[in-house]
């Protein structure tokens, strides 16, 4: 069973490899986005998903790693990569700065503070018009880099996937998990827990900034609006709940579950995609909380690295 | 020769806005003792037990270990230090196995510590359900896995939080058993108990709270016929 598994995964991993060779521009650039989709849900479940932290405004990062990037790209003539790369640095530090105090908020304060967190950056970029282009966005130069960027964002979602398996299964990833199970108790057991939290929290914030910057050079164009976007938020929170969160695999099931029914129904029916994104939200709460390999994780009593 | 207390708790205060919690208490342990810490429902104990632990911290006093200042330090760092705890109401890791309850909290090889974390698993035996969620242990399971995990660390004071609660009697035996045993291997333990047969029967000294003042400090005997100490739990 874990033979078959392991074999599966590395014919899929080489078949997406070897896609761009055969693919049509829209083929790629779907699976690029799909990348985007399964790193930004991954990420998500590393901090709310494995340490219990419920973050609302995860799209800040997202939003800050793309405007880093963008200024790098457009002002300082950097290449993409590395431009990408230090939007997820840039993101990075906003995580070290505000998860220091709102790592100290539990439950639904921390929830809202990262809503906040979100809320004052797109103004901020709004703001500072001279670094930023302010409301008008900023626009990139043009030449395609798709397939590059299809593999760019394949790393990521591969690296921020690898992440979540590690703290799933070392001894020193459990204790990530100690503070959503308990933190007084890990406390009390000798576990530095602010510490945990923040390395969790700076984890969950590196990928999100690096795939902003892909993002940004992908479409061509970004304004505040478009990358400190609530919905983009609250999509990687669905994609992960609806596949399982604190789970291996559920935010990757999610991301590609969604992703593929959304292209299918969005293209033809916009505001039924819509509906259905919110009944999907209520079903998930209401009927299985735990997502789709949680169910089954627990009625078959499956391991955590399903 | 007097060697020095492990544990020295002196004059330790702490409120909770216009209640006093605890009350000037001192308290002073020596090594490889059984303590009892006994007194009515509200009296501070579990208060007294947060403030030695770093999970409160105190207003007035002072907490030695092994000499050096605790009072103060977080939570992490004065079990670090070498002191233990367990809860009066369960806090394992629900959704971590009971093996990985165990691993979790420690550090350094990780095959001895797996070896250790068998052998206690067998010793209160949950071997076979080492690869069970905690959360789907029953009651006395998971407090019997929780007393275990204290032991992971390798503490040298113990404070346990009603340990018997909701421990079937057979099981308790081995339990009391452990807890001496514990105490032969050169621990300290200080325990919270309600149950006196038991409380009576594994201290040596016991303390007394009775709204947050430390009230009376002796031998079972002696505290069983202490005025004030029955005063506090019957009435006048």
């Amino acid at each position: 069973m874990k033979r078959a598994f392991q074999v599966g995964l590395a014919v899929l991993l080489f078949g997406l490899a070897l896609y761009p060779t055969m693919a049509s521009g829209y083929g790629i650039r779907f699976m690029l986005q799909l990348f985007m989709w399964v790193a930004l849900a991954q990420s998500w479940n590393l901090i709310s998903g494995l340490t219990g932290y419920v973050s609302f405004g995860h799209v800040a990062f997202f939003g800050t790693g793309a405007y880093a990037a963008g200024i790098l790209v457009t002002t300082h003539g950097w290449h993409w990569v590395p431009a990408s790369l230090a939007g997820g640095v840039a993101a990075v530090i906003l995580a070290l700065l505000i998860g220091y105090p709102c790592l100290r908020l539990k439950g639904p304060y921390f929830a809202i503070s990262m809503l906040g967190l979100n809320e004052v950056m797109r103004v901020l970029v709004s703001y500072f018009e001279g670094l930023t282009g302010g409301g008008s966005g900023l626009s990139f130069p043009t030449q395609p880099a798709s397939v590059q960027i299809y593999y760019a964002m394949a790393l990521s979602a591969l690296a921020v996937t690898g992440a979540a398996y590690f703290i799933i299964t070392s001894r020193f990833g459990l204790k990530f998990m100690t503070i959503r199970e308990d933190e007084v108790a890990a406390e009390a057991m000798g576990i530095d827990t602010a510490r945990y939290k923040l390395g969790a929290f700076v984890l969950s914030a590196f990928v999100p900034g690096v795939v902003g910057g892909l993002f940004a050079r992908d479409t061509g164009y970004i304004e505040p609006i478009s990358v400190f976007a609530l919905i983009i938020t609250i999509t990687m929170i669905v994609m992960a709940l609806f596949g399982g969160k604190g789970t291996v695999w559920g935010p990757v099931l999610g991301a590609v579950t969604l992703f593929v029914l959304q292209e299918l129904v969005w293209a033809r029916f916009l505001f039924f995609y819509q509906i259905l994104f919110g009944a999907i939200i209520v079903v998930v709460v209401l009927l299985m909380p735990r997502g789709i390999l949680g169910v089954l994780q627990q009625r078959y009593h499956l391991p955590r690295t399903i | 020769m007097q060697t020095r207390p492990i544990l020295e708790v002196s004059g330790v205060t702490k409120r909770f806005g216009g209640v006093t919690a605890v009350n000037r208490c001192s308290l002073s342990l020596a090594r490889g003792k059984i303590y009892g810490l006994i007194g009515p429902n509200g009296s501070g104990k579990t208060t007294l037990f947060n403030c030695i632990t770093g999970l409160e911290r105190r207003d007035e006093g002072e907490v030695r270990f092994k000499g050096g200042r605790i009072d103060g330090l977080k939570p992490h760092q004065v079990a670090r230090r070498g002191i233990g705890r367990t809860f009066q109401i369960i806090r394992v890791f629900p959704e971590l196995t009971a093996l990985e309850n165990l691993l979790v909290v420690t550090q350094g090889p990780f095959e001895a510590a797996r070896r250790r974390a068998e052998e206690l698993l067998r010793f209160v035996t949950l071997d076979r359900l080492q690869n069970e969620y905690a959360g789907n242990l029953s009651y006395g399971q998971q407090k019997l896995l929780e007393f275990v995990r204290v032991l992971m660390t390798d503490p040298e004071l113990i404070l346990l939080d009603e340990p018997a609660a909701g421990v079937n009697p057979t099981l308790l035996n081995e339990l009391l058993a452990a807890i001496t045993g514990l105490r032969d291997q050169g621990k300290t333990i200080l325990i919270v108990e309600h149950d006196m047969k038991v409380v009576m029967g594994l201290s040596e000294t016991i303390f007394v709270l009775d709204y947050g003042e430390k009230i009376a400090e002796g031998p079972p005997g002696v505290i069983q016929a202490d005025a004030r100490v029955i005063e506090a739990y019957f009435g006048r």
